[in-house]
């Protein structure tokens, strides 16, 4: 759902039970619920289901899997425990189901944490995802507030899973050609995760549906701070610019725009292309990370070899419109 | 020749994907009919990647593209399906047959259609990479089987047969394999991972 229609929503309901014990709750945009157990201890709570973005069942598992415990990851958290969100036509046949099983599993004994149980509808679409429980303590609960002016702005993966995922549905590409977008999706957080603690991380959460910049949004308020980002250091999955200049911007996308209108400036020679990929929803994305400038180092040296991290913008003091992105 | 592509009503990519085909026709002036703002947008941005040029005009929330192919000096190449399969021949095509005839409905054709297509295979120019065969696939490779003479050409020019060994099991002809490798679910499901196509029976 897009994010007005969820704002709709929500107003609709009653505020959400005010409880000492819940760290992070309804109100605030969050990725993950925080409930505190005791003084060391708190409970991540999240869920996330959806259909499938490959036609590969193993990856297809794997991606959901990697994308539900995102949040988990985007909150400083661990995943302990996890259950299977499954809808399935059983016409598709029981040893597809089990390749998407397999890997979710795969993916979740990955992150160290136990798959125990779930629960299957009959549907004619299927959808995968998890209910994941993780592990915080107290006091390093990484929220989407709490950047300041003059720390960076870090994103860990690279854009454009939903302008290739509007390809491959398109066929103007095959599996085979946005592999590393397939892989991208697949990977966990956790590295990026454990670096932005060590580094002092002061904000994170991960970029998915509302897309780079509807992400950044909840990181930004009108009494500060607000950000720059420059678009040239934003990195994107092969073939991504590509796509989008023949039109593979899928319709989430466009909602992401109508809905930050009014927030964002694009400063001349931005072009179309670019604006639209930071509006791209993003399926298991990178984290995206408010560092102090004095933690940048440390974010380098806590991540595993091979793993990537990008420094993208600044944040800057309130100003209107909250985003400026420079070409 | 003036076309109209209708794709009101549908969700990208699906207009693209339209106004793809219509060039890939040959039109070089026509017009594409869509309902939503984004729809409008990924068309006119398509047209404009193919070198086409595209006038937008609104009524009553249809939006028409009308789209014109400029000179034939700079043509964009436009993927044809047909360079497409090309590509992917290139790559590890997998075969994979769960039954030891082709198609549903009459046995006996079934029969006639299956030999006739591992025949036609074994003499094609690109043989594929691999060929699994599960369920009763796996009688196409036993001794006594029409079918092993071609499974043995391909065999020759290089193709992997994967025969599921679960499978032999509960047919009990484990020791009558005559062509392929024995297999098991780990492979062949490797093989079906790594392929860049593949083709179900």
């Amino acid at each position: 759902m897009g994010p007005e229609d969820l704002k709709k929503v929500l107003h609709l309901l009653p505020p959400g039970e005010l409880r000492e014990e819940i760290l992070v709750g309804l109100d605030t945009p969050d990725d993950a619920a925080v409930y505190r157990l005791d003084a060391e201890r708190a409970l991540v709570h999240t869920l996330d289901f959806f259909t499938p973005i490959v036609d590969d069942p193993y990856w297809f598992g794997r991606i959901a899997a990697a994308n539900a415990m995102s949040d988990i990851y985007a909150m400083g958290g661990t995943p302990i425990s996890a259950m299977n969100i499954v809808c399935f036509p059983c016409s598709l046949g029981m040893e597809l189901l089990a390749d998407i099983l397999r890997g979710g599993l795969d993916a979740v004994r990955e992150a160290g944490a136990v798959i125990l149980g779930g629960h299957t509808v009959d549907d004619e679409e299927p959808k995968y995802g998890l209910a994941v429980t993780g592990m915080v303590h107290p006091e390093r609960i990484l929220t989407s507030r709490g950047a300041r002016a003059g720390d960076a702005l870090v994103l860990t993966k690279p854009l454009g899973t939903g302008v290739l995922s509007t390809a491959l549905k398109a066929e103007f590409l095959s599996e085979e050609e946005i592999e590393a977008a397939v892989k991208g999706m697949a990977a966990l957080n956790r590295e990026a995760s454990l670096a932005a603690g060590v580094a002092g991380a002061r904000a994170c959460t991960d970029v998915t549906g509302f897309g780079l910049l509807g992400h950044l949004a909840e990181m930004l308020s009108e009494e500060g701070p607000a950000c720059e980002i420059s678009a040239a250091s934003i990195p994107l999955y092969p073939r991504t610019r590509e796509m989008a200049g023949m039109g593979m911007i899928p319709a989430g996308a466009h909602r992401n725009r109508d809905f930050l209108q009014g927030r964002v400036e694009f400063a001349p020679g931005v072009d179309d292309v670019d604006r639209d990929i930071l509006f791209d929803p993003q399926t298991s994305g990178g984290l995206l990370i408010a560092l102090p400038p004095e933690g940048l180092e440390a974010m380098g040296d806590g991540l595993k070899e091979g793993k990537e991290w990008f420094r993208i913008g600044e944040f800057v003091a309130a100003s209107r419109p909250l985003i400026r992105v420079t070409p | 020749m003036e076309e109209i592509v209708d794709a009101q009503g549908m969700a990208c990519p699906a207009p693209v994907v339209k106004t793809r085909e219509a060039l890939q026709r040959g039109c070089r002036e026509f017009e594409v009919l869509v309902d939503n703002p984004t729809a409008r947008d990924n068309v006119t941005r398509f047209a404009a990647s193919q070198g086409c040029n595209v006038e937008v005009s609104e009524e009553g929330g249809t939006f028409r593209l009308a789209i014109r192919k400029e000179g034939e000096a700079e043509e964009a190449p436009v993927e044809t399906p047909a360079s497409k399969s090309a590509a992917r021949l290139e790559g590890k095509t997998v075969v994979v047959l769960s039954a030891d005839v082709m198609g549903r409905g009459e046995e006996e054709l079934g029969r006639i259609l299956m030999k006739a297509f591992l025949n036609t295979l074994s003499e094609c120019d690109n043989p594929p990479w691999s060929l699994v065969l599960f369920n009763r696939g796996v009688l196409l490779s036993v001794e006594g089987a029409d079918t092993v003479p071609a499974l043995s050409a391909l065999a020759e020019r290089g193709t992997k047969i994967l025969v599921c060994g679960t499978c032999l099991d509960y047919f009990g002809l484990k020791k009558k394999a005559a062509v392929g490798t024995v297999s098991n679910m780990f492979e062949i499901l490797e093989t079906m991972l790594v392929a860049s196509n593949s083709i179900s029976i």
